[in-house]
């Protein structure tokens, strides 16, 4: 691990995979990325038209944010012109958004990669953003000071003009770019020396901007993957063996496609990456033609090692390497949780589970792969451009400097788009007919082929002293490992005992706020499950099945010991020693910023006012998502009414706080928490995944069933900005809602279900063992 | 070889007749504002108007939509100023906005024959149009909004 940027975010440093050039398979050929500070340094002393790399400035005065994030609804392009505009001085009307290319300029500059994911994007780009307006500002004022005959002491830069505040003489961005002279140079260490406004002095930031990429997203204009073309295209469909992973193609006959009027061939997929296996691409004229020839292929598949895999499989060796005990990595170490269960007077223990889950973008995957004068150029949408770029090259057999992506809206990314599959197929047929092609997967392969939340399997044990206080907690997670499966090894964390490195984007959430003297959390690897179902970061990611384990087991505590589940929550979030938090981080205030958000959901929600009817019950829970560096403190109030003859939940409502720090777009960040709730209760409540002989059972919105509208509750959102460092609002919802509504159906009809999605037949069954 | 009026448009379309509609918009008249989803009739990102109807173009083959009247997104209003589009954006209602724009058909559909509904009715018209961003709030909103705005009513 090399020396990173100068930016001082320590606990991220296992994420500076950049560093690792060539480490390991997929690896191979990425170069060395110039350090973030230098590379803005470096743009810095480029055009007049463009102060770094982030934006560019025209001489009509339109300032166009280079977005080098993953633009999938989360608006995060606007929040880029947000951070920018605030410094920079700039009007909201005057900002304009484009999606960066693979460049490696515009690689995240505390991760050194592209790639949107983990809720990161406003915290680890909020410092570089508002240094680059601040960098413009300064430029154009320099520049003004020299057109109008002033000293720069007297200039100040309002609404995309640079003003002197002398005599109320004004000169436009635009026409001071025009002018030629806006050409201040920084080095890094000037641009860090930047004294940034403070939040008192904001007008942008902290205000419901429009967001930029929504009126294209109203009238059709807006440009998914799946509308790209390219000259002379033709359309390529995959088809995929019956297993999800492991198979391979032993014969393709297509006597019967070639009657299909248009079809050009079937294109073996040879991929040395391991993204796929057994893909055939039917390749013809239209997409309707690809599609009718593929589905007349006759294939003959080795369906290789996983073909018999199931869910109960993969939950038998789950339970397997928890009894086992030794194949665990030590995640949370403190004190001797172990031997304090021996002595515990009380012990608490249960299985959580949750199952497969699909993440269904409403766009399909899709690809548009086009060889053109040595350069290969991929059309797509895309969350991790510097692992596809590597992936596009291995598959295309060139440099990776030689793959152009081209990055486009996405219908939907939530960690799906993460992944490079798309491309395999698009240019292994693209190479085979010499023509660019367009792959787009059937809403059936898109499930099937899902990189699905793994299965997962926790067993915790708590042990409570007489007092009420729970003294120790044992807690195994155990699952297939998405990120392991990358391949890049600066994704991996070491074990606390320093035996071995694990992933810890599979356990994350286990190391929770609360203090508990006793605590180990051990991380495992189901290499079946591994194997079988290539698993991937679905929206949350762990704390979507940590939080659920461990929230469920302090309301099963507090019911156990008669207490109260907000009382005995508040009574652990002390904020002592490591749950103090730390200044200057995102973590800041620690546990007590948890408490007071439990406390502002429950108090909004009205806990404990008034009695509930019959079969209602109210469940709360509190979440520290995503990773213990990078809390978004979240509670949740959660209303239910059961049908006790059926087992049926309704939500009545759901009652969320989340503290932001700073906020920096409010209506913003309610439209990600209504999303993220809502996604929430659908994993809770509505949607699941199975395997059977290999293969994912789901096909289409039939079968797997995300929430519509009819499923919606009341929602009611408080969100507190309080000063503290920004932080993210996609994900952390999705969290805290599962947990709430099991804790709630618990109170309404004495019903404790542990295994997620929650159904009816679920509650009527552990209803009747009350 | 058939002829399809599209937003008041004729094209001339050589494919087969049960080429499903979508498919002919979107990838042989590049007219992508209408999105593919499920191809099954059951996400709703691919609505239509035929002949004022809400109807599922990946459902429709281009045999049966000869001869009628077609709407598309791009063509609900000529400046993209529909009482739905204005808000929508008042709303601040898309995400990924994938499946906007056959929210945006289906609601019209609604609107066009009853411009008061009440939120039941909206929720029953507007179920089978899935939105896996659940922008699902805003979108109710948004539609009593352009229903109330359809009104003539002040102030919205």
């Amino acid at each position: 691990m090399t020396k990173h940027s100068k930016i001082d975010m320590p606990a991220l440093s296992r994420r500076h995979f950049m560093a690792v050039t060539g480490a390991a398979g997929l690896m191979v050929g990425y170069a060395a990325m110039p350090d973030a500070n230098q590379a803005l340094a470096g743009a810095m002393s480029h055009p007049k038209f463009e102060p770094t790399q982030w934006y560019s400035i025209g001489t009509d005065g339109r300032v166009t944010v280079v977005v080098g994030k993953a633009e999938m609804g989360q608006h995060i392009s606007s929040t880029m012109a947000q951070l920018v505009a605030e410094e920079l001085g700039a009007a909201w009307k005057d900002m304009a958004i484009t999606l960066a290319s693979n460049d490696p300029k515009y690689n995240d500059p505390v991760l050194g990669a592209q790639i949107t994911g983990g809720s990161w994007s406003t915290g680890m780009n909020y410092d570089a953003m508002c240094r680059a307006g601040a960098a413009g500002r300064m430029a154009l004022i320099a520049a003004a000071a020299e057109m109008m005959g002033v000293p720069e002491s007297q200039l100040t830069a309002i609404a995309s003009h640079v003003v002197d505040t002398k005599s109320g003489k004004k000169l436009p961005f635009g026409k001071i770019v025009a002018g030629g002279k806006a050409n201040k140079v920084f080095t890094a260490d000037e641009l860090k020396a930047i004294k940034l406004k403070t939040a008192d002095q904001y007008t942008i930031i902290g205000h419901s901007v429009p967001q930029l990429d929504i009126p294209p997203k109203t009238n059709g204009t807006a440009k998914y993957g799946i509308d790209a073309f390219a000259p002379g295209m033709v359309y390529g469909m995959p088809v995929t063996p019956p297993v999800r992973y492991g198979a391979t193609v032993k014969s393709v006959d297509d006597s019967e496609a070639k009657k299909v009027p248009g079809f050009i061939r079937a294109v073996v997929v040879e991929d040395k990456t391991g993204t796929t296996t057994g893909w055939v691409v039917s390749v013809a004229k239209t997409y309707e033609a690809a599609k009718k020839a593929g589905a007349a292929l006759k294939i003959d598949y080795d369906l290789g090692p996983n073909a018999k895999v199931d869910d109960a499989a993969i939950l038998a060796e789950s339970r397997r390497l928890h009894e086992d005990g030794t194949e665990g990595f030590l995640f949370v170490k403190e004190g001797d949780a172990e031997g304090a269960l021996k002595t515990a007077p009380k012990v608490l223990e249960a299985e959580y589970t949750t199952s497969i889950n699909i993440h269904a973008p409403m766009e399909p995957m899709n690809a548009l792969a086009m060889e053109k004068d040595g350069e290969w150029h991929i059309y797509t949408g895309n969350q991790f451009f510097t692992r596809t770029t590597a992936i596009a090259a291995a598959i295309a057999g060139v440099d990776p400097k030689k793959i152009v992506l081209h990055q486009h809206f996405l219908g939907g990314g939530f960690g799906r788009r993460l992944e490079s599959d798309m491309v395999v197929p698009a240019i292994a047929a693209a190479k085979a007919v010499g023509k660019p092609v367009k792959c787009i997967y059937t809403r059936e392969d898109d499930m099937h082929m899902d990189f699905t939340r793994p299965l997962t399997y926790q067993h915790v044990k708590l042990g409570v002293d007489d007092k009420g206080h729970a003294v120790a907690m044992t807690h195994d997670v155990i699952g297939a490992w998405p990120t392991a499966r990358w391949g890049i090894p600066a994704f991996l964390t070491p074990s606390v005992d320093k035996k071995g490195s694990h992933d810890s984007f599979t356990v994350n959430g286990a190391d929770y706020w609360y203090t508990v003297p006793n605590h180990t959390v051990k991380n495992f690897e189901n290499k079946l499950a591994q194997a079988a179902t290539p698993s991937g970061q679905l929206r949350s990611v762990a704390p979507g099945w940590t939080f659920w384990a461990t929230e469920s087991m302090w309301d099963e505590m507090a019911h156990a010991t008669g207490q109260d589940p907000v009382a005995l929550r508040l009574s652990m979030l002390d904020g002592l020693g490591d749950n103090a938090g730390k200044n200057g981080t995102q973590t800041q205030g620690g546990a007590k910023r948890l408490a007071n958000v439990l406390r502002i959901a429950t108090g909004r929600a009205g806990y404990g006012v008034n009695p509930l009817p019959k079969n209602e019950g109210i469940g709360v829970a509190c979440v520290s998502s995503q990773e213990r560096s990078s809390p978004t403190w979240t509670a949740c109030v959660a209303h239910v009414a059961v049908n006790p003859e059926t087992g049926d939940v309704t939500v009545k409502k759901l009652t969320l706080a989340m503290d932001l720090g700073t906020v920096v777009n409010p209506d913003g960040v309610r439209a990600q928490i209504e999303g993220s709730a809502l996604w929430g209760m659908s994993i809770a409540l509505l949607e699941k995944g199975t395997l059977k002989d290999g293969g994912i059972e789901q096909s289409n919105f039939d079968t797997y069933t995300p929430m519509r509208m009819s499923n919606v509750p009341e929602l009611d959102i408080s969100l507190i900005g309080n000063g503290e460092p920004a932080v993210g609002c996609g994900e952390p919802a999705v969290t805290v809602v599962a947990p709430a509504i099991a804790n709630a159906i618990f109170n309404a009809v004495g019903a404790r279900v542990r295994s997620l999605p929650i159904t009816a037949d679920a509650v009527k069954a552990s209803m009747s063992k009350v | 070889m058939s002829t399809l009026n599209i937003n008041g448009t004729s094209h001339a379309v050589d494919v087969p007749g049960d080429t499903p509609l979508l498919w002919v918009i979107r990838e042989h008249l590049q007219m992508t504002g209408t999105k593919f989803g499920c191809g099954a009739g059951l996400c709703g990102a691919c609505t239509v108007h035929l002949n004022g109807e809400a109807m599922r173009s990946c459902q429709t083959s281009v045999a049966d939509a000869a001869g009628k009247k077609i709407t598309t997104i791009e063509g609900i209003d000529p400046h993209g100023q529909h009482p739905l589009q204005k808000a929508w954006v008042a709303e601040q209602v898309p995400q990924c906005g994938y499946c906007q724009s056959g929210q945006i058909m289906q609601a019209a559909s609604l609107l066009a024959k009853n411009n008061a509904p009440t939120k039941q009715e909206v929720v029953d018209h507007m179920d089978g149009n899935l939105c896996r961003c659940m922008s699902y709030v805003r979108i109710q909103r948004a539609v009593m909004r352009a229903a109330a705005e359809m009104r003539g009513e002040p102030g919205v």
